[in-house]
């Protein structure tokens, strides 16, 4: 029967592999230039590039899987090795139309490469196991945390021994705010979430847990390095999804102690009087759905004013800070949960341009045009 | 006896619109599966494109973030229900009957019925953009809370009832083929001299029945509790929301055997068909299969593993014991070609990007399987990486070489080799320029589902990289398509056999008559045609 | 077999000769294609329930009540505790309890619909179509009292919002005379066919097929009759 003439094999897979060495080559000197070392590459296949984690537990999983990779990078270069080798060595030469020897199957080569990967993926699992055990060993600590998420910030509420709040965290993030911590001393933290599913993920940690409306998940840690690490959200929760971020900031002990103290003590205080009556001008600003109503905003210049600051949002906290065009906090606005209201009293600023921010959720931001 | 003067080679499908609408054969069904489900395939690639665009850099640039959270729900919508699912079943449609030497399959007007739901499905999905609230937009997982009534609008009713109409469609096709496989194969086609692509279409046929029914109970709860007052989900009252999402994935890892199983068949046929060489181990590939498919119903918890509310060590077992058989398929795929006679046309190209790239999706799936290394990666970019290495790298890939291997049989004419090696090189590179990266951002502690993200988080200059590797994966279906344009005008007359086929569909013309076969050749193993090619004792 | 065979040639006699047990799906022996297909349906549909019934075992065993100060797991809820009793003829403020009686009813419907089935194996038309008529109506009978039950608790207050209890009980219980609906459409059609003569003791799949989708429908509820209905009576706090 007539066939249209089959493909001239022979300098195929040669063209291809030129083609796939040109476009390594591409890469590998675009990488050179944007920075990229050797070094940071490899590193790049290890969480947070390589970086110690920053906890216990998350050194432990780290190990675990270093030798994951290892055994599937190993995997990896075999097999592609092979499949490369016999894409090259066992191409057809042009016109060659005989038939190569029809081998249909082997028993034993078959029971080989079914034994040897049982064996691996039994040994990968034990080792699982017990790098689990450790992860989810609950701890006996003395500082016990709620983190309590809402569309679309993070709570942090410190409980004493009989868990009661003692202190509650509405700052997710900054030096005022974030989950603070003590190095080296256990930590127990259960998660609530007050609508939909979110999640709980500090990359530095390894570790994620998700927080289930009518669920408590419990999991314990210990910090060993000091210093501030990233989290955010996880879990699908909505458009601000990616705006939930929070920061957790690891102290030394004693420094932890001293600002838990310092906070229980602001907290009991009386709160200082309100400034009596509206000095100047009123400006009008709404938050409602995650952003500010107004993006720009006018004031006059060198003249405290007030802001009637209104959260439409039920259930979730705002507030407006005001930075000049340097990022200098030229007023912080007391932090207020929806749905509510407030005057802030702004006190007089120089002319200029300024961004206003929720410090709560820095997404939300605007202009300030003082003149 | 009266003889009919009947023309062995059937007309090109140049029969009217209304043949096309009304049609009961399986082959016309076949190919409108095909191209409904690439006209899927694009509008998913267009959303992934919206997405990969607003990725680019930090900053909202193009897109609310609303409108970001239904493109990239909608984008693995279409792309799992509406694209990756219905072509394998169209394949499966087209080829099943002609490898079993069948006439048709057992129950067409059922076939047509499960084939015009899909659009009709497909649009009911799809309306969701129109109204107030826009399309679904709580990820195509759609988890309760957030996908209740409270937080989600209309948007999630369509996809619901979208969805119920294209799982009824799947179910009626698995009975369908079920009934085709085990009732009218041909004399000699025993269950053991099946060519493995109707294996793995049995296999799949058994998971469609068995798991999809087990998604509609799930999406009649969660639309029971956001329309009627129920409270399946709902805590306040009772309800349980990992409930949803047991009763979710229960379907829904089967389902991703469902669109990876026949793309193993396709590569299954392929391979011997370009090595000259007879599968090697097809005894052991059926019970790979079978194995998979079996496992398959084990691992669903492995997909909430950090809800704390799962049986952690089970799970994670079973999901490391279900490498094995893929494992063992991969030695069997790279044994045929072992000292075979490789030809590279097109079709093997796109199996051999299978298999090196359905590798790495395989490798760094068992990363998941490690309870406490999932704690770290799930929910991250690491997981879209995986997802899209076994389902482009595998199933994608797989699906065109489907195309170009059978787009002969389908339309008597072959597809321009050289525009389907370009294709191939460009697709190559741009999906993995998309989706290497994806790992070392997951590593990174990107999480999935962000529609932006901070400057300082060290994220920018690698998902710049993806959406550029995306806008080459989308460059590369303009040879596609101008191939396609061209070869059903100007095509070269393929003939009934033009590589050389084992199976019985070559046996016949291209496109086959209505009735597919004048006579079948003596069936005395998996290989037919190339038994009657080549005489029995041909090195046999 | 060559593609450019003269495609004048006239066909030879045996292509021409076309064996249907294929398309008929009675050649390879064994149960036929239109029963085959209905049994991989049913299978289907019991992995439906089975959805529903894992939704309902969960959020029954998740269930607590505070009952004397204290957070209990009961079941069924003690406000809805005695409504489900099939034993009591009547509710507590006087209406009938009819869920006994429907019960009976559908599974007499099964053997009715059996006959139904044997009577057309051995060509008894007037049997047959006697039969079937008579499984129509008391499946029909099974949706009119399924109906009345479920006007009977709801003005007791029991509805789909009523704690899990109620969405499970509605859910499981509608899907399934949704399921009865569909059965006793299928059996209208097949009596419909019956009286007009067009199943004989050598065609008759459809009526086998429905039967065998009617003692599902049957089984299904002798299910949720035993777990909603009767298990409870065994005990609160099941």
């Amino acid at each position: 029967m007539s066939m249209p003439p089959r493909s001239r094999t022979g300098s195929g897979p040669l063209v291809a592999g030129l083609i796939i060495v040109i476009v390594v080559a591409v890469v590998v000197s675009v990488l050179a230039a944007a920075g990229i070392t050797p070094e940071r590459a490899w590193n790049s296949f290890f969480p947070v590039g390589g970086a110690t984690p920053a906890t216990d537990r998350g050194v432990a999983t780290r190990s675990l899987y270093n030798i994951v990779f290892f055994i599937g990078a190993t995997i990896f270069v075999i097999v592609e090795v092979m499949i490369v080798f016999t894409v090259f060595r066992y191409r057809r030469k042009p016109g060659d139309e005989t038939l190569p020897a029809q081998t249909h199957g082997n028993n034993l080569v078959e029971v080989i490469w079914t034994a040897i990967p049982t064996a691996i993926v039994l040994f990968l699992f034990v080792l699982s196991w017990q790098t689990l055990n450790t992860v989810e060993a609950k701890a006996v600590s003395d500082v016990h945390v709620r983190a309590v998420a809402a569309r679309f910030q993070w709570r942090f509420d410190y409980l004493d021994a009989n868990g009661a709040t003692i202190f509650s965290q509405a700052l997710p993030v900054g030096p005022d705010g974030g989950l603070t911590l003590p190095v080296g001393e256990p930590v127990t933290v259960t998660l609530k979430s007050e609508d939909v599913i979110h999640a709980f993920y500090v990359p530095k940690f390894l570790f994620k847990r998700d927080a289930v409306p009518g669920r408590d998940n419990t999991f314990s840690f210990t910090v060993e390095e000091p210093g501030t690490y990233r989290g955010q959200c996880a879990e699908l929760c909505g458009a601000y999804h990616g705006s939930m971020v929070f920061e957790v900031h690891a102290l030394p002990k004693a420094d932890f102690e001293t600002w838990l103290k310092t906070q229980v003590d602001k907290a009991n205080a009386t709160p200082a009087p309100l400034p009596s009556g509206a000095a100047g001008p009123t400006v009008e600003l709404t938050a409602k759905n995650v952003a500010y109503t107004a993006n720009t905003l006018e004031a006059p210049a060198n003249t405290a004013f007030t802001i009637h600051f209104v959260n439409a949002d039920a259930g979730v906290p705002h507030n407006v800070e005001i930075k000049d065009s340097a990022g200098k906090s030229a007023f912080k606005g007391e932090i207020i949960t929806g749905q509510a209201e407030t005057t802030y009293a702004v006190p007089a600023l120089a002319a200029g341009t300024y961004t206003f921010a929720c410090t709560v959720h820095p997404n939300m931001t605007g202009t300030l045009t003082v003149q | 006896m009266a003889t009919t003067t009947l023309n062995p080679a059937a007309p090109a499908y140049r029969s009217g619109l209304y043949s096309w609408l009304t049609t009961t054969d399986h082959k016309k069904i076949g190919i409108m599966y095909l191209v409904n489900s690439i006209v899927f395939f694009v509008a998913g690639g267009s959303l992934a494109m919206v997405v990969r665009l607003e990725l680019a850099q930090p900053g909202m640039q193009f897109v609310s973030e609303a409108f970001y959270n239904q493109a990239f729900t909608m984008h693995a919508s279409f792309m799992l229900f509406l694209f990756v699912i219905p072509i394998l079943a169209g394949f499966g449609n087209y080829v099943v009957p002609l490898m079993i030497g069948a006439p048709d399959m057992a129950f067409p007007r059922i076939n047509a019925l499960s084939f015009w739901l899909l659009p009709l499905g497909g649009l009911l999905m799809a309306s969701g953009f129109l109204v107030s609230g826009g399309a679904a937009a709580s990820g195509w997982t759609e988890y309760p809370p957030l996908s209740g009534a409270q937080f989600s609008g209309t948007g999630t009713d369509l996809w619901i009832m979208g969805l119920t109409l294209i799982g009824t469609s799947s179910i009626l096709g698995a009975i369908n083929f079920l009934v085709t496989i085990f009732k009218m194969r041909a004399p000699g086609v025993t269950l053991f001299r099946m060519p493995i692509m109707v294996w793995t279409v049995l296999v799949t046929s058994v998971l469609v029945l068995m798991a999809t029914p087990v998604l509609t109970s799930a999406l009649i709860m969660l639309f029971i509790d956001r329309n009627y007052g129920g409270h399946f989900f709902d805590p306040a009252n009772g309800g349980n929301p990992v409930l949803y999402q047991n009763v979710f994935w229960f379907y829904s890892h089967p389902a991703v055997y469902i669109m990876i199983l026949p793309a193993m068949g396709i590569i299954s046929e392929i391979l011997p068909v370009f090595s000259r060489k007879p599968l090697f181990g097809y005894k052991a590939f059926i019970f790979a299969t079978v194995c998979i498919g079996a496992l398959g119903f084990s691992v669903w918890a492995h997909h909430m593993f950090t809800t704390g509310a799962v049986f952690l060590p089970f799970f994670s077992l079973m999901t490391f014991l279900i490498a094995v058989p893929t494992g063992v398929k991969m030695f069997n795929w790279i044994a045929t070609m072992w000292r075979g006679k490789l030809s590279f046309d097109t079709p093997l190209l796109y199996a051999v990007g299978f298999l090196t790239m359905f590798l790495i999706g395989g490798i760094n799936g068992a990363f998941s399987a490690a309870v406490p290394v999932d704690f770290a990666i799930h929910d991250t970019y690491w997981v879209v990486a995986h997802i899209h290495y076994v389902l482009f790298g595998g199933s994608v890939f797989a699906i065109f070489g489907g195309i170009y291997y059978w787009f002969p049989k389908m339309t008597g004419r072959m597809l321009n080799e050289t525009l389907g090696k370009v294709q191939f090189v460009i697709m190559f590179v741009g999906f993995n320029l998309t989706f290497f990266p994806m790992h070392q951002l997951g590593l990174a502690g990107m999480p999935r589902r962000i529609a932006d993200y901070s400057a300082s988080a060290g994220w920018s200059e690698l998902n710049l990289v993806a959406t550029i590797g995306g806008f080459v994966i989308a460059a590369s279906l303009l040879p596609f398509f101008w191939n396609v344009l061209i070869s059903l005008r100007n095509g070269k007359i393929a003939g009934d056999d033009p590589w050389g086929g084992n199976t019985l569909e070559w046996a016949t013309t291209s496109p086959p008559p209505a009735y597919n076969f004048d006579h079948l050749p003596e069936i005395r193993s998996e290989r037919p045609v190339f038994d009657a090619r080549y005489g029995r004792t041909a090195g046999h | 077999m060559t593609a450019d065979a003269d495609a004048t040639a006239p066909i030879p006699a045996h292509a021409l000769t076309i064996h249907t047990e294929a398309i008929d799906g009675h050649g390879s022996g064994g149960v036929g294609t239109p029963v085959l297909g209905m049994l991989l349906f049913i299978v289907s549909e019991v992995m439906f329930f089975a959805g529903l019934f894992a939704a309902y075992f969960t959020l029954r065993a998740g269930y607590t009540e505070v009952v004397n100060g204290t957070i209990q797991h009961v079941w069924p809820p003690t406000q809805y505790a005695d409504l489900l009793n099939p034993f009591t003829l009547r509710t507590e403020s006087g209406a009938l309890n009819v869920i006994l009686p429907a019960t009976i009813i559908l599974v007499i419907s099964s053997f009715t619909c059996q006959m139904g089935v044997w009577a057309i194996r051995r060509d008894d038309h007037k049997g047959f179509v006697r039969s079937i008529a008579v499984t129509v109506v008391l499946g029909a009978t099974f949706l009119l009292l399924q109906a009345f039950d479920y006007s009977v608790l709801m003005s007791e207050g029991l509805t789909m919002g009523s704690t899990t209890f109620g969405t499970t009980y509605f859910t499981l219980t509608g899907f399934h005379g949704a399921h009865v609906f569909g059965g006793v459409l299928m059996l209208s059609v097949v009596l419909y066919r019956g009286m007009a003569g067009q199943f004989t003791s050598k065609h008759y799949d459809m009526v086998e097929a429905t039967s065998l989708y009617w003692h599902f429908v049957d089984i299904v509820w002798i299910f949720l009759f035993s777990i909603l209905y009767l298990a409870p009576l065994l005990g609160r706090g099941a």
